[in-house]
């Protein structure tokens, strides 16, 4: 270990104790900060330490449940494990996460796609999970082609990562097929049959990754998802080294059966939370966790024990009402959650809440490709009550009358002014609160004081 | 004034040129026809297809991708003499960002320059670093400042006869120097402001609006809507971006 190194995790490290020791704060980012400026090779350093190596799971939508279910899942086999699981993604959230004790079994890693190309030929990771590619935060991560350009210079850089991504999205699918040509290994995971949901729409991607034409679908789950094929057959849909059949996704739960060489017999696995997003981050863990030999069972045993408490689909109670929190930060993350609301057949009410920080992008022109109008005809007949919140509620509101939604939404400022304001519906009404992502922190506080998880 | 009034919008190439929420500039102008009683007829205008614009009174190009946009200008150069003959005869043209881009003489695709559609005189070259923010821009054809978002890496040059759109209070505009933003020329309208422009911007809408009303039906009378809600958010970002840009001076 040279001087600097040691300094740099030295002084990482104590920033770390003191953050959460003295100043009793998330030490998710500065200790990597720190580390990272003493020592701009702290990561390729640290994952030295690493006995078996490092997964890293990226991708638009999903990367931090699928990492933390991952996580979780590799280390009920008793392996130590060190991951971000505060979703700090970018590359001093990778080196904080790297920071604590000499070695490790398994560093499982969240990443931000364009961080990718910082963290990936320095951590030199066995695999890398690339969940799916959406339009999102175009002021900051520019347009997806650019995502997909620095994901395959990232692994071009790495040529020992073995690329596990969803050969149901043609833009993975894309980047994997010049990885492959860069002398790169792909592996495919998605769904093996029609889930035969109602079609949502279809924001970016229908066009051949080869020629541009438009692609046809045999079916598909749901946005650019689904088996393609390119009608000049420049391109198409990957033969799945992990398939899932038998799918059952509603607002209960989620069950499918993961066909793959790694096990002799389908292998099916089950989770009481719900969503169709939510069978692909499933299936892509079980993919990852087959891959650093994490057992079915054993699999399952972490998923029946996690509860992320981190906002994503967490329920609460509040004064007999049931709350449901979850994060909806681009056009697909919100379209998945108004399909999942649409699936609760009981009269409801929705508060959505949209910042515009930094980390959530400036940029809300967003909203406009969020299918409001899917809600219109409920909230029409009655059974949908929405509210506007957020540093830009008036340009929600403004959708929600464009969408036939309501004309002039009620705004709250707090999820307990939307509690209030609902006070009057009756108790068994769920409350739906979406936030994008700076939005969802004060309100998760919020109703971890007013209410009691569900 | 007769209830059978109707509008023809185009909206063209809508599955390439949708960057920026672009839908909901559709969606805002279909609305309010609907909401006067004026029947809206929209259409698509898909890649292949080769559209005529005899009958059409607006027609709409958002944003895209560069790759994108090099699919969009090669299918419209084709019919550049029908679209400049809609432009001469007071036609309504809506074009925002990458669209707004292709009404020019020339614009580039990373390094390669491009022929436009060459329906205004102005073209667009490059500049670093690219433009990203929000912006306010005071216009004579809207009441309220029209507010909205720039993400752009090509720099406007209007032509001497080209009237700007208007003059940028908040953010930087068609080059980042000279403090103006868009185009307006005829009944062309072009602009670098997304985010959506025209739901947030009432004023530009109903412009475009009353533009082809009056192309048609010889009046651009336009019955008076209730724009609380849209306004307000219009009031909230103004205020809050004008104070901001009051602090930091």
């Amino acid at each position: 270990m040279g001087f600097s190194k040691a300094f740099a995790v030295g002084l990482g490290r104590f920033t770390h104790w003191g953050l959460r020791t003295l100043a009793r704060r998330p030490a998710s980012q500065l200790p990597g900060r720190v580390a990272l400026r003493l020592d701009p090779h702290v990561i390729a350093e640290l994952s030295g330490k690493l006995r078996q190596g490092a997964i890293v799971v990226c991708g638009t939508n999903g990367k931090t449940t699928t990492n933390n279910i991952l996580a979780s899942a590799v280390e009920a086999t008793g392996a130590q494990v060190l991951c971000n699981r505060e979703g700090a993604n970018m590359a001093a959230g990778v080196a904080a996460a790297l920071l604590p004790g000499r070695t490790a079994d398994w560093a499982v890693i969240e990443a931000d796609e364009l961080s990718t190309i910082h963290i990936l030929p320095a951590l030199r990771p066995r695999y890398l999970v690339l969940l799916n590619l959406f339009r999102d935060q175009l002021d900051r991560a520019g347009e997806i082609d650019h995502v997909q350009d620095t994901l395959v210079q990232a692994l071009a850089r790495s040529l020992q990562t073995t690329l596990v991504a969803c050969g149901d999205d043609p833009l993975c699918v894309g980047v994997g097929m010049r990885v492959q040509a860069a002398g790169g290994k792909v592996l495919y995971f998605g769904m093996g049959e029609d889930l035969g949901l109602p079609p949502d729409r279809v924001p970016e991607a229908r066009f051949c990754q080869v020629c541009g034409a438009e692609l046809a679908y045999d079916f598909r789950s749901y946005a650019q998802l689904g088996t393609f094929r390119c009608p000049k057959g420049d391109f198409e849909h990957p033969a799945l080294d992990f398939c899932a059949m038998n799918v059952r996704a509603g607002r209960e739960g989620i069950s499918l059966e993961v066909q793959s060489a790694h096990w002799s017999q389908p292998v099916r696995i089950a989770a009481d939370f719900g969503g169709v997003y939510m069978a692909y981050n499933l299936l892509a863990a079980f993919a990852a966790a087959s891959l650093a030999d994490v057992y079915p069972a054993t699999f399952q045993r972490a998923l029946d024990g996690y509860d992320p408490h981190n906002g994503r689909l967490q329920h609460f109670e509040v004064n007999g009402r049931e709350v449901v929190l979850n994060l909806a930060k681009n056009p697909t993350g919100f379209n998945q959650n108004i399909s999942l609301l649409l699936q609760d057949e009981r009269p409801k009410a929705t508060f959505f809440v949209v910042n515009d920080e930094p980390n959530d992008g400036r940029d809300i022109s967003w909203i406009w490709d969020v299918d409001f109008e899917r809600l219109a005809q409920v909230a029409r007949s009655g059974g949908l009550v929405a509210l506007a919140g957020g540093e830009r509620a008036h340009e929600v509101q403004v959708r929600m009358k464009y969408a036939g939604l309501s004309a002039q939404a009620p705004l709250a400022e707090t999820v307990a002014e939307a509690l209030e304001y609902v006070d009057e519906l009756p108790a068994d009404h769920p409350l739906y609160v979406l936030c994008n992502y700076s939005a969802l922190w004060p309100v998760k506080a919020d109703l971890e004081k007013m209410g009691r998880p569900a | 004034m007769s209830a059978t009034r109707s509008l023809v919008v185009a909206h063209l190439f809508p599955e390439l040129l949708n960057l920026y929420g672009d839908t909901g500039n559709i969606l805002c102008l279909r609305k309010r026809l609907e909401w006067r009683g004026i029947t809206a007829d929209i259409r698509q205008v898909h890649v292949g297809e080769t559209p005529s614009f005899a009958d059409v009174d607006i027609a709409f190009i958002g944003g895209g991708s560069d790759r994108e946009q090099r699919i969009v200008c090669e299918y419209l150069l084709k019919q550049q003499r029908e679209l400049a003959a809609f432009v001469q005869d007071g036609g309504v043209v809506g074009a925002v960002c990458g669209g707004y881009q292709l009404l020019g003489d020339s614009y580039l695709l990373g390094d390669e320059k491009v022929a436009g559609l060459g329906l205004v005189d102005l073209y667009t070259d490059r500049g670093e670093p690219r433009i990203i923010g929000n912006i306010v821009v005071d216009s004579r054809v809207s009441s309220q400042p029209i507010v909205g978002y720039e993400n752009h890496g090509g720099r406007t040059h209007l032509g001497s006869g080209v009237e700007p759109l208007g003059r940028v209070l908040y953010g930087r505009g068609n080059d980042g120097q000279t403090g103006f933003e868009g185009c307006l020329y005829k009944n062309v309208l072009g602009t670098y402001v997304h985010g959506p422009l025209l739901p947030k911007n009432p004023g530009v809408a109903d412009w475009l609006l009353a533009r082809a009303l009056e192309r048609r039906y010889g009046s651009s009378e336009l019955a008076p809507l209730d724009d609380t809600v849209e306004l307000e958010a219009n009031r909230a970002m103004c205020e809050r971006l004008l104070s901001e840009q009051a602090g930091r001076s």
